[in-house]
């Protein structure tokens, strides 16, 4: 009986929690017959087994709902605002009864029966009820049933550790049978079935570290009801948006951040979000919206939690700090933005200036980092005042399942996180070369050059120099300095279970715990920030105020040169240096004019002298070329693709005859010509300097010039302003009206006049619709304009 | 009385622990060393995929003779859990299981400075007298060891925002 009546409790629980967010759609939209139908379901699937159990206070409650319902489903009752409040009311009394029972106590009997009255029919319309359109209900009731029912069942987390520690301690066995077999040397009949158990124990292995794995749409839903409960009684509006409900998480986890969430979440809607009155004061939607979102990202769960709020008054904060004394003046004036943000989680801070029943006392958001960090995650919080507040959590995904690599350092073997590896290298092989700098020894990775240590050296074991050819592993932790430790030998990737250790090993903080990898043997977890740390290699937060430029500075400089490989039109491979590169751009052929070494190309109203084309080319619809910019001039180069970018050092084998190349090197194996800036520059950049583009003043009044000629005239080259602009105008255009003359300030102007004939005086204006001349004069004007700048003659 | 007692060799003394303190008595085979612990901490080894921290007792109770000298190859050790760690107190060898005629006694003479710590007094058997020693004394090591334990442990929970650097 009381395996049933346990039974029974979780059913009703699970069967609550899955009704969270069908109970909020319900209240949005009390028409929605399929969430009416599964709320019915589930105060009836209660009543009945109530009268089972005998449970009659249960019972009066899940009956009285029931009717309600049934009433509302038969249409003879409206869903109102009323009914929907008592409804909830309703069933989150079921629920409290159901844990008060579960912790073997009574729920004091009161208000079971305002609860029943409210639900009654008091007989008034209530005006604000919707009308509940026939067709709409006619048309929900057969889909949307579905999904309802899953198998499950309920373990203690315990029973999974068992197994789990079972089957681990069964691979073990298997691979000491495995050598014990190949030691006998059978070939006999046992490698078949052995090898038959070896792949069910490897799916089981799976299967079991799934099983503590849960969607974190279970934590979600009840997030609906809070946000909804919360808003009503601040007298706020909020939506809550939930996003990467599929990612699993381990259910331990689960658990353990189910109260830091709820707390962030109130935390957002009581002193984040406004009421609807400030936020549209302050031009903001009067609904807030809270955003819930988990991603996976390798073996981590990030999820954020952000709202559109007032943000955090970090100055208040800094403020409180330094009040209650967490914090000293002299240190808090050292604060970066983002640690002003952290003094949240810190305990005894809370800004609210009104003390609320929600939140606001001041505890709470340091007891939410201390769960985060106690499962190995971390946290971190990000506001623009006025606008919003991001909270962003970082979490294991299991706590017990870690990919790790496995590497031998001073003769023994240890593992670390695969998370933490960026890449392995190998010590002072080309692209890695190896400098002693200052006592150090750093390494060179892609151009960045990063601290290096011998792993068992660090570790206290024997230590190996460091030299080419040898192993390593380049961490980075987010947010933090990468660097390197030389190993003697990288294993492989394996999947640890890793365990926590006596204290006496885990407080020298190297280490994490330790794993048994699939020979038997023991292996440490390493701490590769503290390791890192200890050796001088990371700059941890407690050491902020060591930073020092000099440190860099020391280092020996080895000059490397980006360049940019590209296929020239005439197929070679070429690189040129990005720093005269300004970008890559696409041009139709038609702004192209070649010439061979007066090539042009028309691009951003300038004209520029276009490299890298002989004229031999066949040329398609567009043409690729780089703008190269050497800060006074500007070229383009025209190439036929872009093939990847490279840091080039070390020697030119310099090729005569070409004076556009400076040499030839050999980048990732292949023949490159290197292009000569300095040749280009000299014999392409003399031709026209950058220009600015020839001005064209007109009025601003005359909608017909600014609707019909302006179009024309800025295609032409030219940018347009008005008569209030100061700017020098190399050309004016007006319409010749009765008044005569126009007074615009430019060199050149152009009359339009509106008659097709020159009616009396209009020497020298074009009509304003003949197109040709239009332009025509606005070529000549420019012509004229190029002269005076080029400072040869005045027109 | 009856209590059962487990008689081990501990730097070549007899010494006793309760039977009921003890989960098993092994014998190790592989002992992963562990650097940068202290160095009664032999290392740690596994036992049915639960970890197991190795403690060397002649280590642990400063025994000068025990300095440099490493017990021989056989490794045998009881097991003993404590706030769900297990460890495996190393000791030379295991020599018997025996009733307690006795309660604990203090001795009558001073016992060397690890030995005080660790034991917990004589107890008579139908054999001789044997010294009762506090695994607990064992786990937690030379004096020094633990006074730095509780230093450091509180330490980190009195620093404010103290963050550690967790994996990314």
């Amino acid at each position: 009986m009381d395996d049933l009546l346990a039974d029974f409790m979780a059913e009703t629980r699970d069967m609550m929690e899955a009704l969270g967010e069908e109970v909020v759609a319900w209240e949005a939209d009390p028409s929605a017959r399929d969430r009416l139908d599964s709320i019915f379901r589930f105060v009836h699937t209660v009543k009945g087994n109530c009268g089972f159990f005998d449970l009659p206070r249960l019972a009066r409650l899940s009956h009285a709902a029931e009717d309600a319902l049934a009433a509302v489903r038969a249409e003879e009752r409206q869903a109102d605002r009323r009914l929907v409040d008592a409804v909830l009311a309703v069933i989150d009394r079921i629920g409290e009864m159901i844990e008060a029972m579960e912790q073997g106590e009574e729920l004091p009997d009161e208000g079971d029966e305002l609860l029943i009255r409210a639900l009654e029919d008091s007989g008034e319309e209530d005006d604000f009820a919707p009308d509940v359109p026939d067709a709409l209900v006619a048309a929900s009731t057969g889909p949307g049933r579905a999904g309802a029912s899953r198998r499950s069942v309920r373990l203690p987390v315990a029973l999974l550790d068992r197994v789990m520690s079972g089957v681990s301690d069964m691979v073990l066995a298997r691979n000491e049978l495995s050598h014990r077999l190949r030691d006998a040397g059978f070939e006999t009949s046992l490698g078949e079935p052995f090898d038959r158990l070896s792949a069910t124990l490897t799916d089981l292995r799976d299967a079991i570290a799934r099983m503590r794995m849960h969607r974190i749409d279970h934590l979600f839903v009840s997030f609906s009801r809070l946000v909804r409960d919360l808003s009503a009684e601040l007298g706020k509006q909020v939506m809550i948006d939930f996003q990467g409900g599929d990612v699993e998480l381990d259910r331990e986890i689960m658990e353990m951040i189910r109260d830091p969430l709820v707390h962030i979440i109130r935390n957002a809607i009581d002193h984040g979000i406004e009421t609807p009155a400030e936020r549209r004061a302050a031009g903001k939607r009067e609904i807030g919206m809270l955003l819930v979102a988990a991603r996976q990202s390798g073996n981590q769960i990030r999820i954020f939690i952000s709202d559109d709020g007032r943000g955090i008054d970090t100055d208040r904060l800094v403020e409180k700090a330094i009040a209650a004394g967490v914090i000293t003046p002299k240190a808090a004036a050292r604060l970066q933005p983002a640690e002003r943000n952290m003094l949240i989680f810190e305990p005894g801070l809370s800004t609210a200036r009104e003390v609320t029943a929600v939140s606001g006392r001041g505890v709470g958001m340091d007891v939410v980092r201390a769960n985060i960090e106690k499962i190995g995650g971390t946290l971190s919080v990000y506001s623009t005042p006025g606008s919003d507040t991001r909270v962003m959590i970082n979490l294991p995904l299991t706590l017990s399942i870690v990919p790790a690599l496995t590497v031998s350092a001073g003769g023994q073997r240890f593992a670390f996180p695969r998370s933490i590896v960026e890449e392995i290298i190998l010590v002072g092989s080309n692209e890695n070369d190896l400098v002693v700098a200052g006592g150090k020894t750093f390494v060179t990775v892609r151009g960045e050059r990063i601290g290096c240590i011998d792993l068992g050296g660090a570790l206290g074991l024997p230590e190996t120099p460091i030299a080419a050819g040898r192993s390593a592993v380049l961490a980075r932790l987010v947010g933090g300095d990468p660097f390197i430790l030389a190993v003697d030998h990288v294993f492989d990737h394996q999947d640890l279970v890793v365990k926590p250790i006596a204290p006496v090993i885990m407080q020298t903080g190297l280490y994490v715990g330790t794993s048994q990898i699939d020979d038997g043997s023991t292996i440490l977890m390493l701490d590769l920030p503290t390791i890192g740390q200890r050796a001088g290699l990371v700059r941890g937060i407690d050491h902020r105020n060591m930073r020092r430029t000099d440190e860099r500075e020391a280092e020996v400089q080895v000059r490397t040169t980006p360049v940019l490989i590209f296929v020239g039109l005439d197929g070679v491979r070429r690189a040129i240096g990005m720093n005269v590169v300004s970008r890559v751009e696409a041009v139709a052929t038609g702004a192209v004019h070649v010439d061979g070494a007066a090539s042009q190309v028309v691009i951003d109203d300038m004209i520029l002298p276009l490299a890298g084309i002989s004229g031999s080319e066949s040329l398609g619809e567009t043409l690729d070329l780089f703008r190269l910019d050497d800060g006074q001039s500007q070229l383009a180069y025209a190439i036929r693709q872009v093939v990847d970018t490279a840091a080039f050092q070390g020697e030119l084998t310099t090729c005569d005859g070409r004076e556009d190349i400076a040499g030839i090197a050999l980048i990732d194996g292949v023949p490159v010509e290197i292009i000569d800036n300095l040749a280009l520059f000299a014999r392409y950049a003399r031709v026209v300097a950058p220009k600015r583009p020839p001005v064209c003043r007109m009025p601003a009044s005359d909608r017909w010039l600014q609707d019909f000629m302006r179009p024309l005239v800025e295609k032409a080259g030219y940018q347009v302003i008005d008569e209030t602009d100061e700017a020098e105008a190399d050309v004016a255009i007006a319409l010749v009206d009765d008044t005569g003359e126009p007074s615009l300030r430019a060199a050149r102007a152009i009359l339009l006049r509106t008659t097709p004939e020159p009616a009396t005086t209009g020497e020298g204006s074009i009509y304003r619709y003949d197109r040709a001349a239009v332009l025509a004069a606005l070529r000549a004007a420019n012509a004229a304009a190029c002269a005076v700048s080029d400072g040869r003659s005045v027109a | 009385m009856s209590e059962l007692l487990v008689v081990a060799i501990i730097a070549g003394e007899r010494v006793a622990f309760r039977a009921a303190d003890i989960q098993s008595v092994i014998e190790l085979e592989t002992i992963t060393p562990v650097p940068y612990v202290p160095d009664f901490v032999a290392g740690i080894a596994a036992l049915r995929s639960r970890p197991l921290t190795v403690i060397d007792c002649s280590r642990s109770l400063e025994l000068p003779e025990a300095r440099g000298t490493r017990p021989p190859q056989a490794r045998m050790a009881v097991v003993i859990e404590q706030d769900r760690d297990l460890y495996a107190l190393l000791v030379d060898a295991i020599e018997d299981v025996v009733a307690a005629e006795s309660e604990a006694a203090s001795p009558q003479a001073c016992l060397g400075a690890g030995w005080e710590r660790a034991a917990v007094g004589m107890v008579e058997t139908a054999d001789s007298a044997v010294l009762l020693v506090d695994p607990a004394a064992l786990i937690a090591g030379p004096a020094q060891v633990a006074a730095t334990r509780t230093l450091a442990g509180s330490a980190t929970i009195a620093v404010p925002g103290a963050r550690g650097e967790h994996y990314q």
